[in-house]
Order: C-alpha cells, then structure tokens, then sequence
C-alpha cells in the first residue's frame, strides 16, 4: 500500500520504522528529541533518542564509537556543510576502521545531511558537496530524488554495515509521492531509469533528475526521446546502467547541482568516456552549476543553476554533433 | 596485601606486564636496528609509560572497553593479546592481529574490548564517548577508558566529547597521559593551562566533572585513582579526566625520513632540540619498571629472583615474537581490496 | 554589576544609547515585515530583544576594531556604523547592498567600519577574530578583535581551541557571549550542564565577567573596562551578557520549543523601555519626547527600505568575476 507523503516525512518514516525493527538503531542530533511528547522520544526513549549540542566532531566520533560498540546510529546533521566542522570523523575515521581491523569491526552509521537549499541560504548553508564524499574507500553516499526512495534509502543505509552518508535536497522537502507504507528498501548502488527514451540519456542526481523530467516534456514536442537516469547512489556509483543506456542511445548528458569539479558528473562523464567510448556517438556534455560561491540574491543564485532550459540546450548540441538518423 | 588492598599476585601480574610491555617496546626499537625495512611508516613507543598503562587496566573488567592513541602497542599487551600477533601486524605481515591492514598506530583486539585505534590527534575520544553510550543503554555496568595525551587536550574533540560526557553522565573514563610533550613541542609552548604552570586537571572544571592528577609513574597511585574513577563511571555518575603524569623515555616516535634511508629512532626532544639533558637524566633515574621492582622486592613481594625470572620470560616470549613476526609472511598483494566494505 | 548602574548617566549618552536602540529595534522588526512579504528571502535571523548587547558593546569601538559576529548579526552591524540602506539593500539582495546582494542576512560584510563580517556556521567566527587580534598585536597597535556569539557555540571544539591559543598568546580578543539561553531550538540544559558560559573558560585565565545585558549601562560599563585593559595590551576576556531573544531562531520559526513571554514579563525585560524608564526617573528624559524616539527611527528604516527598494537587481553573472581575487 502506497500513500502520499513528503519527501521529508519519507525519510522520517524509514528512521522510525527502522528504529522499531532493530533496538540498535540510535538517533541523535542538535535541536530533536527534545521533549518527551516527541515521537521518537515516546516511541523508542531517551536512551536511544538523545539531543546533542553544537559538537558535530563529538556527534560524528561518537557514532564510530557507538557503532564499534554494536549499535547502528543515525545522527542528524541538518546541513552537510556542517560535516565539513567535522571532516576527520566522516572521512578519515568511520570508513578506515573495517579496513585497517582487517573487519574486527565495522561502523554501521548514517549521517542525515541536507543540501542543496537554493532559496536564499547563501554561500555558507547551500553548497552541493556530495562530491567530494565519493571514491573514499568504505563510505557510501546517496541522494534520494523521491519520497519514496527518500524511505527506501534510508531503510536500506540503516542497515547497511558501512557509513552512508544520505544527501536528502532541501529543495525537496515538500515534494510529496507515493510511498509505500510498510517495510521498503531500496539498494544502495542501483540506479533507476525515470523515463525510457532512445535519442539521449540524460542522467540526474537528487533534485535536478526533476529538472531534467521537465525538460524531456519540452523535448518531447521537439520530436527528441530522452531516457532519464536517477542516479541514486554516489558510492557505489551504477556505471553499468548508465552504460547501458549509452550503449543504447549514443548520447550523454549529465545534470548535476554541483560545481564542474566538484560534481559527480565529472566521475560519471569519465567513466563513460573511458569505459563506454565505443558507444559514444557525440561528446558528453555536463549541465553543472557554474563556479562560484552561491550568491544570496535571488537572480544571481538561480542564474547558477542548472535549469530545463540549459538542459535541452544541451541535449540539443550533443544532437547538432550527432543528429538522428531519419 | 599491600597499601592498596591489592592481593600480592594482584601486584606481581601488574609488575608482569609493565616488564613485558618495556620488553617489547625494546625489541621494536631494536627492529631498527636489526632489521631495517622491516618496520615502515609511524610507530610510537610507550617505555616509560607502563606504571599508567598497567595501573589503570588493572582497574578494569573484562567486559570493559578501552581506546588509544597511535601511541597503542602496551595496552593489548597488558589485556593479553597475542604478542606474536601484535609484532607480526608492527611488522605488517599477514598473521598481524589486523591482517597487515593498520599497522603500529592502528592495533585492535575487539574481543579484549580493544577498539579500534585512531591515528588522529584527539579523534579517538569521541570514539570512547560513542561506546560509553552503547555501554549505557546496555545497563550491564561496563565501563569505557578513553586513553589520549596532552596534545589531545587543545582539540576541539576533546572539549566537545567531554562536555557531552558530562551531561550525559557516560560511563567513561578520560585518562590523559601528561607526558609533557606533544611531538616536539612542549606543553607550556601550546597550552594555557601548563604556560602557567597549572595541571591540565584543571580543565575539568569547564565540564562540572571532576579533574584529578596523579604520578603516572606510580602503578598504584594510577591504579587507585582511576579504580575510583571507573566506580564512579560505574554507578552511573559521569565521568572523570585523570591527568596522569608519565616521561616517555623515547622519542615521539621513529624518525621520518627519505626512501633510502633507514628509519630510526632518534634522541629524546628533551635533548634533541631543548638540550635538557637533566630533565632526560632524571626521567631515566625515575623510570618506574625498575622503581616498581625495587619497590615489590623491598616489600618482600617479589624476591630478586623472581624478578629475575619475569624478566627472563618476557624476553624469552618477546624473542619469539619478533621471530615469529619475521617469519610470517606478508600478505598477497590482492588481499588490499578485501575490507572495503563490511 | 556595574558602578553606574546606581549612579545617573550622563544625558547625552542616555539619548545616543536610546537612539542606537530604537534604530535596531525598528529595523528589525520591519525586517521581520519585509520577510513575511516575501521582500527579503531566505534564512533570517533576528535580534530583536538583544539590542542592549550590540549598543553597549559597540558604541565603544573605534572603526579601526574588528568585530565579527554570527548569524544573528544584523544589530551588531549596525551599531558598528554600517548604514542602515545598505544593510536593508544587502537583505534585499540588490546591487547598492553591502555584499551587492551576494552575502545576505548572514554574512553581512563592511570593512569600511570595521565590520568584518558575520558567518553562518555557529563558532566559525571565533578564530577569526583570533586572527585580526593577532595582527593588532604583530603591528604594535591597540586595536582590538570583538566577537559575538550565543551561548550555543561555546560548547563546539573551535571555542576551547580559540580561547587556548588566545590566552597562550595574550591576543587581545574580547569575547562577547549573548546567552539567550537557546540554541536555535533547544534550551542551554539540553547542551550541557555547565549553566554559565563564563564557567566554560574557568580553566584559563581568561578575566570575565556576567552582565545582565537588557541593561545597556551595565553590558556597556562592563565592556568600557574590559576594553581599556585590551588596549593596554591584556589577554583574551569573556563579556557574557544575560539576554533574550524576543523572536524565533529564525524568520518563521514556530517557537513550539518555549513558552512566550507575557507582554508585562517582556515590558520588565525590554532593554529599550528599561533605558526609557530610567532616564525619565533620572530626568534626562521627557515622557513626551518618547513617541519622536520611535518615529525617528522609523522615518530612518523607512528611507533605507525605500533606498533598498530603488536599486536594481544586480545582474545575474555578477558573481564570475568575484570568484578569484584579481
């Protein structure tokens, strides 16, 4: 049974779901749980459900140690810039320890991090910076692009073994979809194709898989067919799925709301130039933000981002290089 | 019995493993020596630090937990962990007690409650902190030893787990071996605290916990302090920072230096670079393996001989560590991506 | 707590406390207007209630002290000389704004008044005034660094880093704490169980002092003294000033976390109406002259609102070429 649900409330669902499965699930964070009428005080108690001060390297080490000491902590961060106060415990402790014990022990934790706010947080409080989180060795990332795989993201970084980090987009939040009400886990690792197509593959990450749905509709009505990929998963990254629809399509363009450099499509445009060349019928295009510091007012900061119209401009020059054949 | 209560085999298993803890710590400083290349990248000795060590493990039960610094071989060596094991994995060789994966400054033995080790200044606080809460929830009255040094005490880490510690009224335990070095610098060059020539005790006081200092060259000074620490913990009161004084008799750690050249140990700071040699001199005057002997053959604890013969065992025991260690193989390249993931 | 909070103060300073008061107050409050009509976006965090601590303090300071503050900072801004029109401007997001519309509420910028900057991430600030307190001291001046910030950031690690390196180093760095007793929604016990902010540099031998700071004579005596030692050459000091924040964290913040004040609880506590009280009762003050206080100080929001409101949008490539220092 699905019903409609917040994409907010999605991820919520899963945590408390979750947390009534496994009583080795933990949940704690600055400003939850703060009294005893809060739901997952009530539900699960103060033992397990704990408000912290503004101490994100305590909050962040301390889910190492809970998580060696066999318990499974999802701490809540609210912004994923505020990792970065805390870059050694997400980084350099919790993903090293499975492998330097030789799997003595393992450090099943989640960190809950929003992102990607665009609406007037300025430069502190709105960067996408899942990026610089992919391709260290034990840490898995993910970036849910619907309610639903915002809860089944969630439920399946829970019980991983591993660290997950879970990117959930603030411009999301609201976002209401089906979801499904009892247990739901999606895979970490899995990409999900949003729409078959056969001209173009356009892959999305979190919020802009929306942009790039919108823009196949204007696609549409110009007779172009574009399958849309949602990424899902960072790390591990489902090159085979976007390979597989290269394969089929000849033509990629990436949309991500990070910077160039700082962006996954980065990774993934160069896993498909190295290991999908053959299929490639025209070179890969990234829609990315452009390189600065958000700006706090409003045409600025959303000149920056990518956008249905710079993403069938750019569909439309990967098919100027390689046209269709009638 | 002794002063402390303790029962005299209580006493003579403390002096046990103080021996074996500086026998060891020998034989991995003598590698250098013996075998150069064997042993590559950090390793940081402990010799001088075995009356805290010792003393404060002694407090514990064995459903305990404990975590270290890089600074970590003495501390599974006193909870019994294979020494074999141990050297093999300094040595990093495949039968180490993490495979050959972390090496000196990352030893675990998770069945002893030996977490995992952190390499980083003051990150393994929180990381004791984090088992504290588990051991909490479970109610069964284990106690957690979050071991760090002074250096660690200017890192934000430190005052943010402490502080959460505190509210919490976690069961753990905050040791800090003062050894009056961090590195290379002296402690009154980087902390307020010591600059005006106060214990970094007193740094308790901005957690409402209590802060105490103790002579960590004295295994049963350590041991009472921190044994009214751990009962503390125990009965649900919170925590403690234990400032325990010790004189590393190495240097911070072997000498980093080109491929090519082999790694050494070198002299002490206190002469290499703030030429005290009398402060060194008196350090090794006061070194508590020998001052703890002294002490239990007085007392008629121990007779000389049976001094003798521990000391006897541990090199015997430690000889075939390094043997052992030598011997085992290191591990196939490929194994390298075998603990990615859990 | 303070000397002349017995003895009568002078009017002249009376009335220059009172006008600074009633222009923040006044602009804040209309702030909190234009949010609600959607004319200033974004994340906004307002002071209104803690005018005191921002008066008393900066009043003081010469243009050539560097002050920093957090997100909260909009009062402490303006009471270190930036114009009110181009504050309004900055939160407008137009061009003619202190950032040209790029920083927004929470990082507020003038260097021409010595307005070094506001940061969105609690505690962040604190080595930064470390940082203007060190060159004071290495160009032989007696300038001095001031830092605001609330009592949630002291229990961050950045805090007892700061203020080891600040005593070890003798800066003269004046640490200003206003403890409303919340951090964004949860109350100080939930934080620690250290009441007072100054009890968390009892370690080091840091001088402080705790002020009521609805009391503008007292946050402003006190800091007069802290002040005159910083100049003579002293170490680090730690002002924390007792205060309330009359609104939400932030702009839209339901508060389900406190209870409301009753308006007479308020009236007792309102630094402005205290500071009203007391110089009628000392007589530098004319009950009638009280209604102009207020109206000059609307008349001068009012203009910088319709001074914000004139200038243009900047142009929304403005930030390519303020990526790099050129």
């Amino acid at each position: 049974m699905a019903r409609e649900l917040p994409y907010i409330a999605a991820i919520g669902e899963a945590v408390h779901q979750e947390m009534e499965r496994d009583d080795t699930v933990l949940y704690f964070g600055q400003n939850l749980g703060l009294t005893d009428d809060d739901p997952y005080v009530k539900a699960f108690g103060n033992d397990r459900v704990r408000v912290t001060p503004i101490s994100e390297t305590a909050e962040i080490g301390m889910a190492v140690g809970a998580a060696f000491a066999g318990y499974r902590p999802v701490v809540q961060l609210y912004m994923s810039e505020f990792m970065l106060v805390a870059m050694d415990q997400v980084v350099n402790e919790a993903p090293r320890f499975h492998a330097m014990t030789a799997g003595q022990v393992k450090v099943p934790l989640v960190l809950q991090a929003g992102y990607g706010f665009t609406a007037g947080w300025a430069g502190q409080h709105t960067g996408t910076i899942y990026g610089m989180f992919m391709g260290i060795p034990g840490l898995k990332v993910v970036v849910p692009s619907t309610a639903a795989d915002a809860k089944g993201l969630m439920t399946a970084a829970i019980r991983d073994d591993n660290p997950v980090i879970l990117f959930h987009n603030y411009l999301l939040t609201l976002e209401h979809g089906d979801v499904p009400e009892g247990e739901h886990v999606v895979p970490i690792g899995e990409a999900a194709v949003r729409r078959e197509g056969s001209d173009v593959t356009i892959v999305g990450i979190g919020w802009t898989v929306g942009k790039a749905l919108a823009a196949t509709e204007q696609l549409e009505g110009d007779g172009v067919s574009a399958e849309v990929i949602d990424a899902r998963s960072l790390a591990p990254l489902d090159t085979a799925t976007i390979l597989q629809s290269v394969e089929k399509t000849g033509r990629l363009v990436v949309v991500d709301q990070a910077t160039r450099h700082a962006s996954a499509a980065a990774i993934i445009a160069a896993e498909v130039a190295s290991e999908g060349f053959a299929s490639l019928k025209a070179p890969i295009e990234l829609v990315t933000a452009l390189d600065a510091t958000v700006p706090y007012s409003e045409p600025m900061e959303q000149y920056l981002l990518p956008d249905e119209t710079k993403i069938v401009a750019a569909v439309q020059r990967v098919l100027e290089a390689a046209p269709v054949a009638a | 019995m002794s002063e402390n209560g303790l029962p005299k085999e209580r006493l003579i298993w403390m002096f046990t493993q103080m021996v074996r803890i500086r026998e060891f710590e020998e034989r991995v400083k003598g590698t250098f020596e013996e075998h150069p290349g064997v042993i590559r990248g950090h390793t940081h000795l402990a010799d001088g630090a075995e009356a805290s060590i010792v003393g404060s493990l002694a407090a514990l039960r064995p459903d305990d937990q404990l975590t270290t610094t890089y600074r970590c071989h003495g501390y599974p060596i006193a909870l019994g962990s294979d020494t074999k094991a141990l050297m093999a994995e300094i040595y990093g060789r495949e039968t180490g007690i993490c495979k050959g994966y972390g090496g000196s400054m990352h030893l675990t033995d998770v069945e002893r409650g030996f977490l995992g080790t952190s390499g980083i200044v003051g990150q393994g606080i929180p990381h004791a902190a984090g088992a504290a809460w588990g051991a909490q929830i479970r109610g069964k009255g284990q106690v957690v030893l979050s071991f760090f040094g002074d250096g660690a005490s200017k890192q934000g880490a430190f005052h943010e787990t402490l502080n959460i510690a505190s509210l919490w009224k976690l069961p753990v335990v905050f040791v800090m071996e003062n050894n009056n070095y961090q590195a290379y610098t002296r402690v009154e060059q980087e902390d307020a605290n010591a600059a005006v020539g106060e214990p970094l005790a007193v740094k308790a006081k901005a957690f409402s916990m209590p802060g105490v200092t103790v002579d960590g060259g004295d295994p049963l000074a350590v041991h009472k302090t921190v044994s009214e620490a751990v009962e503390r913990a125990r009965s649900g009161d919170g925590p403690t920072l234990v400032e325990s004084l010790v004189y590393r008799l190495s240097a911070h750690g072997n000498i980093i230096v080109p491929p090519g050249v082999p790694l050494h140990y070198p002299e002490h700071e206190a002469i290499a670079i703030f030429g005290n040699v009398e402060e060194y001199e008196a350090a090794q005057r006061g070194d508590p393996v020998p001052r703890f002997r002294a002490q239990l053959v007085t007392d008629g604890t121990l007779s000389a001989e049976e001094a003798d013969a521990i000391a006897e065992a541990a090199r015997a025991e430690m000889d075939e560590a390094v043997e052992f260690g030598l011997a085992s193989p290191l591990p196939a390249p490929e194994r390298a991506t075998d603990y990615v993931y859990a | 707590m303070s000397q002349s909070a017995h003895g009568r103060l002078d009017g002249d300073v009376g009335l220059e406390l009172l006008r600074s008061m009633w222009r923040i107050r006044v602009f804040e409050e209309r702030v909190g207007e234009l949010t609600r009509a959607d004319e200033v976006h974004g994340l906004v965090h307002l002071s209104v209630g803690q005018e005191a601590v921002a008066v008393g303090v900066c009043g003081q300071l010469r243009t050539d002290d560097a002050v920093y503050s957090g997100h909260r900072a909009h009062g402490h801004a303006i009471a270190k000389g930036a114009p009110l029109d181009r504050v309004m401007a900055e939160l407008m997001g137009r061009e003619r704004g202190l950032c040209r519309g790029l920083g927004g509420s929470m990082h507020l910028v003038d260097l021409e008044h010595g307005f070094l900057g506001a940061t969105g991430v609690v505690g962040g600030n604190v080595p930064l005034a470390l940082g203007s307190a060190l060159a004071a001291r290495l160009l032989g001046g007696d300038q001095v660094a001031v830092v605001f910030f609330g009592d949630g950031a002291v229990q961050g690690g950045i805090f007892v880093e700061s203020v080891n390196l600040a005593t070890l180093w003798r800066l003269p760095v004046i640490l200003v704490c206003e403890n409303n007793g919340f951090a964004e929604f949860t109350p100080r016990s939930a934080h620690t169980n250290v009441e007072r902010v100054s009890d968390v540099v009892a370690p080091y031998d840091v001088e402080r002092e705790t002020v009521d700071g609805n009391d503008v004579v007292a946050v402003r005596d006190t800091f007069a003294r802290f002040l005159a030692e910083a100049r003579r050459g002293s170490g680090p000091m730690l002002l924390e000033c007792l205060t309330h924040r009359l609104r939400g964290h932030y702009e839209g913040d339901p508060q389900r976390y406190r209870q409301a004040l009753a308006a007479e609880e308020w009236q007792e506590l309102d630094p402005v109406l205290r500071l009203q009280r007391r110089g009628i009762a000392e007589r530098w003050l004319e009950e009638d002259a009280l209604p102009r206080l207020e109206q000059d100080a609307c008349d001068e929001v009012e203009a910088a609102v319709g001074s914000a409101r004139e200038s243009p949008f900047p142009s929304p490539n403005a930030t390519a070429e303020l990526v790099y220092a050129q």
